[in-house]
């Protein structure tokens, strides 16, 4: 244990970190991830890969709503938008998977301008109305251009080929989500402790000061808004993969409010937090099919048939026992049992 | 002409619909800061209930209005109670997904312990048509209009006259100095809470009543937004006025232009105006000072 954090020049502080302990238990962990499909089933497979895309979609999130302090309530927006471009670029242009994915990042990310432009001079709550409408109006416009995105009857989506290698298997779509979550690890842990990730923080802690210092903040806002729905974009072309279709209907409004529960149960601003909440909220209901297996047939039955709805009241109950009992989520339970663990026996 | 009378008149009906919830959301905002995302879906929940008392005593209206007017009143004291009340004093973010969360288990509620399926609400001779010189209209059409008039005037009335009235805008003001003076916020945020709740459960009962009751019909909080953000969210009068502005803007969109964009006329109106006038027609312009 150490007794303190001695800092001699800036490199050593924003290192990402200086603790072999720690990097040997990131070894440890992306060993356990690398190696899974070699010991989960089919349903575990499918249910850690649905845990990484719902984890690569929170981390997009949280750049916007975490760090620079923006309510968003647009994240199915932005995932329809990535979801639809990689499905039209690839199925119906025959456009190869990686420039896909590049649009369906690129695609949310122009969008996430025009939204963010009316936003600018608004906070809070403004700024919530503005992304739920947006929501609503991008799910329109889906419907409306049939000709493009084949309306309500969706399109198919096959698994991509990526330099002549299909990643037909679960196993290989598996790692894809994993490349593309690590990636998005290290994007915003990189983002975080660059001079953008400060002027975010500056931005969400106060804004007048972080005009003061010189932050323009409608291009910084707006910086965040892209960012966060490229990753999400990103994030939405991988749910369209992994469902092999993509509707409307895939993508309903529940998501924009599993993403923002996701943030709150993990700690709001924390990468960890964004992983470990997605890991808790997708894992959530399936824990709950176990416990309700216990009732009998007919509560499973129940579960089974209006899961929506089952997932609709959980995650509400969720988010307001987290912001009541514990508002800096998981992140916050560990620091504090942490915190126990080192002072123990004495309690401060 | 008639087409365009028809589509003016139901889009009146409409949007009285929509400033009464609008309203909801204006007299909870002026109170305490706050903005209900769950409005809609206590609108929804109260008209379910006056269904399932409506069904009981064959749609006597007296004793449908009074039991679902103390419902919506009990309804909203709970909640608050419960939700609401120990989030006073957090930031801003918490509240607002608080509600969220609300609004979240309240759909699926109704999805879960009744059904998904629509309902015809018979309450007196509300489903009956009206000829008003050649435009028809509904009973419930026409009284959701007479109701948002006779909120209005109450609303008009209470702020201006009344003890509690003039305490409740001192706590708009001013939290701070209208606690100093002895003002119980609690005791507001009940009462704006419980006057939400009756606006915005006639509209949802009355909507019911005129077209029909399903869980779809959480979907007038949604419309209801840009009606309170064109009014001005701290402006209760203007929101009523904003909610007619967008009913009947809703409809000559869908009848001349197409259906498809009658859904979503009132969110693109919405980042119009915060584009252009973000505090609303009769809104306060709000000044920072640093």
């Amino acid at each position: 244990m150490r007794s303190g954090f001695f800092k001699e020049t800036i490199v050593e502080h924003i290192h990402l970190t200086d603790s072999r302990l720690q990097r040997a238990w990131i070894l440890i962990g992306l060993a356990v991830l690398l190696t899974a499909p070699l010991w989960l089933n089919f349903y575990g497979l499918s249910l850690v890969t649905l845990m990484m895309i719902t984890a690569i979609g929170a981390i997009g999130l949280n750049i916007l709503t975490g760090w620079t302090g923006l309510i968003s309530l647009g994240q199915t927006a932005f995932m329809v938008l990535g979801a639809y471009a990689y499905a039209i670029s690839t199925e119906t242009w025959g456009w190869p998977p990686l420039l896909g994915f590049a649009l369906a990042g690129i695609v949310p990310m122009l969008a996430s301008v025009l939204i963010g432009i009316p936003s600018l001079r608004l906070t809070g709550l403004y700024l919530a109305i503005t992304t739920l409408a947006s929501s609503f109006i991008v799910n329109h416009l889906v419907l409306e251009f049939d000709g493009l995105t084949n309306g309500s009857s969706g399109i198919f989506v096959n698994r991509p080929v990526i330099f002549g290698y299909a990643f037909n298997s679960d196993a290989s779509l598996f790692y894809l989500v994993a490349g593309f979550g690590i990636l998005a690890i290290l994007l915003s842990l990189n983002l975080r402790r660059s001079r953008v990730g400060r002027a975010f923080f500056a931005i969400r802690d106060n804004d007048n000061a972080a005009r003061v210092m010189g932050i323009n903040l409608s291009a910084w806002k707006i910086y965040a808004f892209m960012v966060s729905s490229f990753v999400v974009g990103i994030c939405g072309a991988l749910y369209g993969i992994f469902l092999s279709f993509v509707t409307v209907d895939g993508f309903p409004f529940l998501l924009s409010i599993e993403a923002l529960a996701i943030l709150i149960v993990g700690g709001i601003g924390s990468i960890a937090g964004a992983v470990l909440g997605a890991i808790f909220l997708v894992g959530l209901p399936e824990l709950l099919g176990m416990v309700f297996s216990f009732f009998g047939p007919e509560v499973q039955s129940l579960l089974a048939t209006s899961a929506h709805e089952v997932k609709g009241v959980l995650y509400g109950l969720i988010i307001i026992f987290f912001l009541r009992l514990q508002p800096h989520g998981l992140m916050g339970l560990w620091s504090d049992l942490k915190r126990a663990w080192t002072i123990w026996p004495l309690r401060y | 002409m008639t087409y365009f009378l028809d589509l003016i008149s139901s889009g009146l009906a409409i949007g009285a619909v929509y400033g009464l919830i609008a309203m909801s959301f204006a007299i909870i905002y002026k109170s305490t800061g706050l903005l209900n995302f769950a409005q809609g879906e206590m609108a929804m929940i109260i008209a379910y209930v006056a269904w399932s008392i409506s069904v009981r005593v064959e749609g006597n209206p007296f004793i449908v209005a009074a039991g679902s007017i103390g419902f919506a009143i009990l309804f909203a004291l709970i909640v608050e109670r419960i939700a609401i009340r120990p989030m006073m004093g957090e930031p801003i973010l918490s509240q607002i997904m608080v509600t969220i969360g609300l609004s979240v288990i309240f759909r699926s509620a109704v999805v879960l312990i009744l059904d998904g399926l629509p309902h015809n609400m018979a309450v007196a001779s509300g489903n009956a048509l009206v000829d008003l010189g050649g435009v028809r209209l509904r009973v419930a059409q026409i009284a959701v209009v007479g109701c948002l008039f006779l909120a209005i005037l109450a609303m008009w009335l209470f702020f201006r006259g009344s003890r509690f009235g003039v305490a409740m805008r001192a706590v708009a003001a001013d939290e701070a100095t209208a606690r100093l003076m002895g003002v119980n916020i609690g005791r507001i945020q009940m009462a704006a809470w419980g006057a939400a709740a009756v606006m915005s459960g006639a509209a949802g009962v009355l909507f019911a009543i005129a077209y029909e009751l399903s869980p779809a019909l959480f979907h007038l909080g949604l419309k209801a937004f840009p009606a309170a953000i064109l009014g001005g969210l701290d402006s209760i009068i203007g929101s009523a006025f904003g909610g007619i502005v967008i009913g009947i803007t809703e409809n000559l969109v869908g009848g001349y232009i197409s259906s498809g964009l009658k859904e979503i006329a009132g969110f693109v109106i919405i980042i119009l105006i915060l584009m252009i006038r973000p505090y609303g027609l009769f809104g306060q312009k709000r000044i920072e000072r640093l």
